[in-house]
């Protein structure tokens, strides 16, 4: 191996079993090429076929459209636990996705700009001021499967609106892929003392991290949220629930999370083995047709299922964290992790 | 690695000589900062202004924060909530000098502050089975005697600090209440009361500030205070990590908290989390960190946001000269940061450091 590790990171790192680290070249060049840079391509294609369908057809319920903000929305989920890097740059993540949003800031700005019949929708650089919240797809969610949007400002405003909503969601995309194809993925791949990231074990530290906040953003907010409490459970806060699409988008984060956690986890076999074995049983929980959005926590039996799922969930990043961390030689922060 | 006292130091001290009394001979260290070794070990530093290690001395267990005697090179190390330890270590001869156990019934919280003169220290600690705050108070020239204690003015009070010039306390009462027998477990979120008090040194309450009732969630838990006698407190949102009200609060005794944040993307990198707060060393800024979010925000002394910076798991955060500010991070780092932009790494330790940094 020609890489020589620095001793003060070897150091820190504790504990690093012979051999595991020959590997981590290939390990991040994997996935820069094989989910980064594909999963940033698909997201700007799909913007762009979203912005097609609105320009031929922007009535809300038509199937065409919902067909490309769907496939736009799964492009985003693939993407939505890396959580650095050019999406992190202006907001511009918060522009493609504004959720949760407790605050209903959405409904507020979308509600904002159809009562005003704000003009700023014909002209892109005025939109790109509008509130993040009345930019993304959730903003679009509302306007294409709420019914008390249906029928607010006129069919010609509204379509204004989706359609200046999507010309952003084409920009915002296609700025971080250049970003990512410009620059990142040769810091990625080819770290240095004055880049983004300093060392091959930063960049594996990166990924763990990305590949730890997919695992918890899914137990905690697509599942955890409409789980809420035993006492008061929150059906209404899933993810996408007007679109039907709450558990969809868990079972589209968990198929993406999954080829993560086996390009990460390419040295150790037996560990890649436990993730594959756990990702195909919460796979199995996730599937339950009949409670698309998870309306089923406030009774039982419904409620355990989808608590099933949460553990399981749950327990891929024990495996990641308890597990493939110490065999890799990286953790969660220490005081990110164990604050007070 | 982090040079240890020097050896003929050492020589001194076991020809039984008695220490000299300046911070000056213990290296003039800038701060302190406990750590957790590579090996696991736990230690309290001391480090430059230039983040190079001045002395590191064994702790027991986890350390949290560290006060520093104003005159003499004394240090108390505080055990991490909820311990109930506490070292007073002489940073000249690099060992412990006195122990102070909490009473029984009671933790401390990983804080603690002298009087102006130095001859007392004050300790926030939790009496647990009443579920109420209490500062208690130690006789530096009494073999460290306990020699009272008093009302915090709330539940969980968490940081405190002096304000300049005068002998009263400024203690974040964080309002969350816990228990040994249930660990870190918080018992009473829905009905918190956090709160900012003001207190004498004999335990007279002069002023108490609380956030609006609507954000009863919002933790007051570190605090910062500068030479003008301006508070600035980093909170801690515990209820929704999506919905977190404001995470700075700014305090002029006989004033409203003012709360400071910024946009709502960049509010929402903080992760509804400030880990530490510090005043810039003129005292015209003010930075909080957020160890979860890996971010550090700028704001000027009026609440107006400025910058932020992005650095992997950042908590520690301390004056440095003019309008800067020194951090570390559980990775190691030490750098020197300022609202105009500048990033400057200081110095990589083969340790993590632990939440806070402490200048003497």
């Amino acid at each position: 191996m020609r890489r020589i590790l620095k001793p003060a990171v070897f150091a820190l790192m504790g504990l690093l079993p012979a051999g595991a680290q020959a590997d981590m070249k290939t390990i991040i060049e994997n996935t820069v090429q094989d989910q980064i840079l594909p999963g940033y391509q698909a997201l700007h294609n799909h913007a762009q076929s979203l912005a097609l369908a609105t320009a031929s057809h922007c009535a809300a319920s038509d199937p065409d459209l919902r067909d490309a903000w769907g496939g736009m929305m799964d492009a985003w989920t693939r993407v939505s636990h890396l959580r650095f890097g050019p999406s992190e740059v202006d907001g511009r993540a918060f522009a493609i996705a504004f959720w949760p949003d407790p605050r209903s800031k959405t409904a507020k700005a979308l509600n904002q700009i159809l009562t005003d019949l704000d003009p700023s929708v014909g002209t892109p650089e005025e939109f790109a001021e509008v509130s993040v919240a009345a930019r993304g797809l959730y903003a679009l969610e509302f306007l294409l499967y709420d019914p008390a949007y249906a029928d607010q400002a006129t069919p010609e405003y509204r379509c204004a609106l989706i359609r200046a909503i999507a010309n952003g969601l084409v920009e915002t995309s296609a700025v971080i892929l250049g970003d990512w194809e410009a620059e990142y993925a040769d810091q990625m791949l080819n770290p240095t003392e004055t880049g983004a990231w300093r060392s091959e074990e930063e960049v594996f530290r990166e990924l763990f991290k990305a590949l730890s906040t997919g695992l918890q953003f899914t137990a905690e907010t697509r599942i955890g949220r409409p789980l809420g409490t035993f006492d008061r459970p929150r059906p209404r806060r899933a993810e996408l629930r007007r679109s039907d699409r709450s558990r969809h988008q868990v079972i589209v984060a968990l198929e993406e999370l999954s080829e993560l956690a086996a390009l990460l986890s390419a040295d150790h076999p037996e560990i890649a083995a436990r993730f594959a074995a756990e990702f195909e049983a919460a796979l199995g929980h996730a599937a339950n047709p009949d409670d698309p959005v998870f309306a089923s926590v406030d009774e039982i039996s419904g409620r355990l299922k989808v608590e099933i799922l949460q553990q399981s969930v749950e327990r891929l990043r024990e495996i990641l964290v308890m597990e493939l961390g110490p065999a890799m030689g990286v953790g969660i922060g220490f005081n990110a992790l164990d604050g007070d | 690695m982090q040079s240890t006292r020097r050896g003929f130091l050492a020589g001194m001290m076991a020809a039984g000589a008695v220490p000299a009394t300046s911070w000056a001979e213990a290296g003039n260290p800038a701060y302190l900062a406990a750590a957790r070794d590579s090996d696991g070990a736990y230690h309290l530093a001391g480090l430059a202004g230039d983040g190079a290690g001045r002395f590191s001395i064994p702790l027991p267990g986890r350390g949290h924060a560290a006060t520093a005697h104003p005159k003499h090179p004394e240090a108390i190390a505080f055990a991490r909530r909820p311990g109930t330890f506490a070292l007073v270590i002489d940073c000249l001869a690099g060992r412990e000098i006195a122990r102070l156990d909490a009473p029984e019934g009671r933790h401390f919280y990983g804080h603690g502050v002298f009087s102006q003169d130095g001859n007392l220290l004050f300790t926030p600690e939790n009496d647990y089975d009443n579920g109420v705050g209490v500062i208690g108070v130690w006789d530096r020239r009494a073999h460290w005697d306990r020699v009272g204690a008093f009302s915090s003015g709330g539940t969980g009070p968490h940081e405190i600090s002096r304000l300049p010039g005068q002998d009263v306390l400024v203690v974040a009462n964080g309002g969350i209440e816990t228990h040994p027998e249930t660990g870190r477990a918080k018992l009473n979120i829905p009905d918190m009361r956090p709160n900012l008090s003001y207190i004498t040194a004999n335990g007279h309450l002069l002023e108490q500030v609380e956030p609006p009732v609507a954000d009863h969630m919002n933790s007051l838990r570190h605090l910062a205070v500068n030479a003008d006698g301006l508070v600035a407190c980093a909170l801690q949102w515990q209820g929704d990590r999506f919905d977190a009200p404001a995470l700075l609060a700014i305090h002029r005794q006989g004033r409203a908290l003012q709360f400071a944040m910024a946009s709502d993307t960049q509010h929402l990198q903080m992760q509804a989390y400030g880990g530490s707060v510090s005043f810039s060393g003129d005292g015209s800024h003010i930075a909080v960190t957020s160890p979860r979010g890996g971010v550090v925000q700028i704001f000027d002394r009026e609440g107006a946001f400025l910058t932020q910076h992005s650095l992997e798991d950042v908590c520690g955060a301390a004056p440095a000269t003019g309008t800067g500010f020194i951090v570390t991070t559980g990775t190691g780092e030490v750098a020197e940061i300022d609202a105009s932009g500048k990033y400057q790494k200081l110095s990589q330790h083969t340790r993590q450091w632990d939440n806070h940094l402490i200048a003497i």
